[in-house]
């Protein structure tokens, strides 16, 4: 059954039109990306789930029923624009959130001192929010969207400024959260962030669907025709039939294949001419599927 | 509700740990008793040109009060005498009184029999003066146990028997009373309006800057939020006010302080004109920090705040024109008209309350006018603010404004 579900929604700003007749739905505890470049809608999007902003036409199901303001506190949100009052102690001020979201005081202190240890910033907890870091304030704020265990976990650029190590260690805990049973929604324009976490996403662009699906489907839809290799001798191979075009780094190839072209083929050609480490048949990537889908409606 | 109460909760504590708090709280008081000190200072030392007259048909009597409360070193007077005093005496002083040509005057009726005791009686200016009549009291002691010794056992009870007579004190207050209640009002509302209220659309635009208004609006509605913000950084502009009337009232309510500052105004008020202050102040603090809060709502800096400040303050400042002929004519149309709009309301309608009872339902219609204009302020200004937020960079012009009142 479908957590979240809009329906022909669409949102204008005097000129600009953010979201235009949108249609997509996510599925209870799936791992969803709603993907897109900057100012594609995203986040008037998300705003519209929750009732921040109100569609000006469509419907929007939150939670499997009918928008409605009450079932708000049982999401999760991280917004895309972090903010968290400066002069506040970081405990205070997840308690403040907490009890916003219908926790009592002694439960949220409680969790937010457990998110914190799970977190690495349990010396964050008695100073105030301006003399953290940038990674520190963000973990805060993941923990505020987290403290009250919503069952909708809204993630807009989770990522973004984050090292490699907190990434990871944040991806983690929302694949934890996930297992759980609990469902998270992605919104980020880095889509090779997100790719691997992914099970099903939707890909907007001007405020409308590209497409949507469960990520292996919209993968098999795109044929793998692209060849990465690094090899040591002669590239004289590179001109061989199957070939589309290709470029050569240096012994390193980042190769296109003709449609129907069989990779194979160029293998065991290769093999007899050169010397090969790596040849990979790649997947295409978000990125790609994305370049593709909106080249061809431009081309449309 | 209970999200109006967590973000009031939270702007009050977080405003009320601070030490600016603090120091801004404990400053005021502290000026406050610097000043008085001063000003004690001052008066102790001008205390000498307090003059009082003595009737005596008993000139000897009357002239030894006189050496003795002239020649006084705590308190040195200056002291007329009158023997004998006649009918006409007594109207004259009244006159010298009221025209404050005098402090006090003393009148002694002399025993009607030589056995029984001559009767004392003081009639001040200011029946808060005390100090006068400490003075005359210790003089009339020592002038008696010197002149009867053989007296000495009743002169304690002489000298007690100086009656004060107060009916001549603070003729007039009355009516003084409620001019100077309604600028007490204005100035209380003027100065806490423009220290707070401020601090309201302050606070509404530290909530856009800091960007938590992200979070706050996925879980709360603007309404509550405003409403929040309202009534917690309203609460602590009020904590502070208390704290700095009750210094005050203590100050100069204490009975040592007027023994030695001596004429105080004098306000008397009745228990009504009291509740209706304190609720046409609140009422009043509420429908200006709610315009606070949607000007809050327009801008995006304090900067551009600024330039709105004045139409925070210029509609009570505004009432101050409408006094004149409010006072001159409490009952008429132009006063009942003037005070049913709700920003000279506070005002005028308590002014209309000090000098003539109006009816009740004037005043209940003139409270309800203005919780209605609270709420409708609130109600515009987050519809302002949570439209204004999703597209910030400029200040809207009247008509967008407009506009978004009909977005939701």
């Amino acid at each position: 059954m479908a957590i979240v579900q809009l329906q022909d929604v669409s949102k204008a700003y005097d000129s600009k039109i953010a979201v235009d007749h949108l249609s997509f739905e996510i599925a209870q505890g799936s791992m969803f990306g709603l993907l897109g470049p900057n100012g594609s809608g995203k986040t008037s999007s998300i705003r519209m789930m929750i009732g921040m902003t109100m569609p000006d036409t469509g419907s929007v199901v939150l939670l499997g029923k009918p928008f409605d303001r009450k079932n708000v506190y049982r999401v999760g949100y991280l917004p895309e624009e972090r903010g968290l009052y400066k002069k506040m102690k970081v405990i205070d001020q997840l308690i403040f959130l907490g009890e916003l979201h219908g926790l009592d005081a002694v439960t949220a202190s409680k969790r937010a001192h457990g998110w914190c240890e799970r977190l690495e910033i349990t010396e964050a907890i008695p100073k105030k929010t301006e003399e953290l870091s940038k990674g520190m304030q963000q973990k805060i704020q993941f923990i505020a969207a987290l403290l009250h265990e919503p069952e909708l976990i809204i993630m807009d650029e989770p990522f973004s400024g984050l090292d490699p190590v907190n990434a990871v260690l944040l991806q983690n805990t929302l694949l934890d959260l996930n297992r759980q049973g609990r469902t998270v929604l992605f919104s980020t324009h880095r889509m090779d962030q997100v790719e691997k976490l992914c099970d099903t996403i939707c890909l907007i662009h001007r405020g409308q669907k590209v497409l949507a699906g469960a990520m292996q489907e919209i993968k098999a839809r795109y044929p793998k025709n692209r060849v990465q290799m690094v090899f040591e001798g002669d590239p004289a191979f590179l001109n061989h039939p199957v070939i589309e075009s290709a470029k050569n780094y240096n012994g390193m190839a980042e190769i296109k294949l003709r449609d129907g072209g069989d990779a194979q083929l160029l293998l065991a050609d290769a093999v007899s001419r050169v010397r090969i480490t790596r040849f990979e048949v790649m997947e295409p990537t978000l990125e790609e599927i994305f370049i593709e889908s909106v080249g061809d409606r431009v081309d449309a | 509700m209970r999200n109006v109460w967590l973000i009031a909760k939270r702007e009050y504590l977080e405003r009320v740990r601070t030490r600016a708090f603090l120091i801004s709280t404990l400053m005021i008081p502290l000026l406050m008793i610097g000043g008085i000190m001063a000003s004690v200072m001052g008066t102790t030392r001008t205390r000498s040109t307090a003059h009082i007259t003595i009737v005596s048909r008993d000139q000897q009597l009357a002239l030894d009060l006189q050496r003795e409360l002239e020649s006084s070193k705590t308190n040195p007077m200056l002291v007329d005498v009158i023997s004998p005093g006649n009918s006409a005496t007594r109207a004259t002083l009244n006159s010298m009184l009221a025209d404050k040509q005098i402090d006090g005057y003393l009148w002694i009726t002399p025993a009607a029999h030589p056995d029984e005791r001559p009767q004392f009686s003081y009639t001040p200016r200011s029946a808060r003066n005390i100090a006068i009549q400490s003075a005359i009291t210790t003089a009339l002691r020592t002038v008696l146990a010197r002149e009867r010794p053989e007296n000495d056992g009743n002169v304690a009870s002489n000298a007690e028997s100086l009656r004060v007579d107060t009916t001549q004190a603070g003729k007039n207050a009355e009516s003084t009373s409620s001019y100077v209640a309604i600028y007490v009002l204005f100035f209380l509302m003027y100065m806490v309006i423009l220290l707070y209220g401020m601090n309201v659309a302050r606070s509404i635009i530290e909530e856009k800057t800091s960007r938590v208004f992200e979070i706050l609006l996925a879980t709360i509605r603007p309404e509550e939020m405003m409403a929040g913000k309202v009534i917690g950084v309203g609460s602590v502009g009020l904590t502070q006010v208390a704290v700095w009337l009750l210094t005050a009232i203590l100050l100069t309510s204490g009975s040592w302080l007027q023994a030695i500052a001596g004429q105080s105004a004098q306000i008397s008020l009745s228990a009504a004109q009291i509740v209706y202050f304190v609720v046409f102040f609140l009422l009043g603090y509420l429908l200006y920090s709610s315009v606070a809060a949607a000007l809050g709502a327009m801008v995006n800096s304090e900067q551009e705040l600024q330039q709105l400040n004045m139409f925070l303050v210029m509609p009570l400042a505004g009432c101050m024109f409408a006094l004149g002929p409010v006072i001159s004519n409490p009952g008429g149309t132009i006063s009942r008209v003037i005070s049913f709009i709700p920003f000279c309301t506070p005002l005028i309608m308590y002014l209309r309350i000090s000098l003539a009872r109006p009816p009740l339902w004037e005043i209940a219609l003139s409270i309800l006018l203005m919780i209605v204009t609270i709420y409708g302020i609130l109600w515009c200004a987050s519809r302002i603010y949570r439209v204004g937020i999703l597209m910030y960079g400029k200040r809207p012009n009247l008509s967008e404004i407009m506009r978004w009142l009909k977005y939701s």
